[in-house]
């Protein structure tokens, strides 16, 4: 429990996550799922700052397991170890990934996007910006909520009925997102955005020895399963 | 000659204006978040005994389909319907706690989307009706299927597979082909579109 995983820059968090998804690949008997799966709580147990996370994320990759392994036991031939080695195997895909993106900052991920990789930076712009309007909806929706409710329109204990309002709701939402969206546009023109020949950052991107230490770490967690699936 | 009243687009002329970009991000973010919430719903719901048959789970499956052919309906240039689901994706996995699928949702808006921009790249992107809709929805949920029969359940038997692929693609045709341009009608009557396709063939002439 050091924190070291809020010090890597967002691109090593991404890392992580494409690592675990290519390592399952090779999850392919019960002795590689177990030895995979131990290197990676290790692994996240050292670095993150607090267990809550983790585990909540590792509860929410069970439900799925659980149920791909029942219905893998019921459609292959009830063979109980197969089973459990698909269900494994989709802990040691989802669950590495879904810590390391909680601990991504949408901000600092679209400055490396542009500066790191290089990505088109009008794209990686618009994205970017979008991504930090995700808080306005939260506020909207509460807002939508409340207007609704003085109106008399609030939701009833009917789940049927509650179920229309939300979708209500969400359509009312969507279409403030979408007038925002424009407004954004033509903001984004109005100050050269379409035709800027030479664009600046206000947050440089860097890579320090704590990112590359972290890629190295990534990598080596990405092929703990397929050496381990070539010794046995 | 062509008069100035003209605007048809000849050729493959693709320039993505800032709404353009904009408002695929947006609906990417927008989507995301339904996505994000119907995989914390799609455990429970698929451990119904409606679906004690589980190659049926498949029909769960349509509504992350619809963020790509709504994004292609609504732009309606090469690239948005693949660039919208990719979006929603990634965002469904940055939103707290991600999905239970981690990385592999990438993997899944990659083909996802890939499915809808294929029927729409094959009519030149001149064609956005109900049926369009319906049948990039369907190939949207082909290719994820096909995408999960070698990601999630590589062991099950080519029957149940082959069922699983039909259950998914007749859930992409309705949830996102026939939900997705009832949506876009409705946005357009909302007037929120006007920027776009859509928008312009709701605009009544006064």
């Amino acid at each position: 429990m050091t924190g070291a995983i809020l010090r890597v820059n967002p691109l090593v968090l991404l890392a992580v996550g494409l690592g675990s998804l290519l390592g399952s690949f090779a999850v392919r008997d019960l002795t590689v799922a177990v030895v995979a799966l131990g290197a990676y709580a290790l692994a996240v147990v050292v670095t993150v700052p607090s267990w809550r996370y983790p585990l909540a994320c590792l509860a929410l990759c069970s439900i799925a397991a659980l149920s791909l392994v029942w219905s893998t036991w019921r459609l292959g031939g009830h063979d109980e170890a197969e089973a459990l080695t698909a269900g494994l195997r989709i802990v040691v895909l989802a669950w590495p990934g879904s810590v390391a993106a909680g601990y991504i900052d949408p901000a600092r991920l679209g400055d490396h996007l542009a500066q790191s990789l290089r990505l088109p930076g009008r794209f990686v712009a618009a994205f970017s910006a979008s991504l930090q309007r995700f808080w306005t909806f939260v506020r909207e929706w509460h807002e939508l909520e409340r207007s609704r409710r003085a109106r008399g329109v609030g939701p009833s204990r009917n789940p049927l009925a509650n179920g229309r309002y939300a979708a209500g709701a969400a359509f009312a939402l969507l279409v403030q997102a979408l007038r925002g969206a424009s407004r954004t546009s033509v903001a984004m023109d109005a100050r050269g955005f379409a035709d800027a020949q030479h664009r600046t950052w206000a947050e440089p991107a860097t890579w320090t020895r704590a990112d590359v230490l972290g890629l190295v770490v990534a990598t080596a967690l990405a092929l703990v399963a397929p050496v381990t699936l070539l010794l046995t | 000659m062509t008069s100035s009243a003209d605007t048809s687009i000849t050729g493959f002329f693709v320039r993505y204006r800032t709404i353009d970009l904009v408002t695929i991000a947006t609906l990417g973010v927008a989507f995301g978040v339904v996505y994000w919430a119907w995989g914390k719903l799609y455990e429970p719901i698929s451990a119904l005994a409606v679906f004690s048959y589980p190659p049926s789970s498949g029909l769960l499956g349509g509504v992350w389909l619809i963020a790509g052919v709504v994004g292609g309906l609504v732009v309606r240039k090469p690239g948005a319907a693949l660039a919208t689901e990719l979006i929603a994706a990634a965002v469904s996995l940055l939103v707290v706690g991600g999905t239970q699928w981690g990385f592999s949702t990438l993997a899944s808006g990659f083909f996802q989307g890939l499915g809808a921009e294929l029927v729409l790249a094959l009519l030149l992107y001149r064609r956005f009706g109900l049926v369009v809709a319906a049948c990039a929805g369907a190939l949207a949920g082909a290719f994820e299927s096909l995408y999960e029969w070698t990601s999630y359940y590589a062991d099950w038997d080519l029957p149940y597979k082959l069922a699983h692929l039909a259950f998914f693609s007749l859930s992409g045709a309705v949830v996102a082909g026939l939900g997705g341009w009832l949506l876009v009608q409705a946005l357009a009557r909302a007037g929120v579109l006007d920027a776009f396709g859509p928008g312009r063939e709701h605009a009544r002439e006064v």
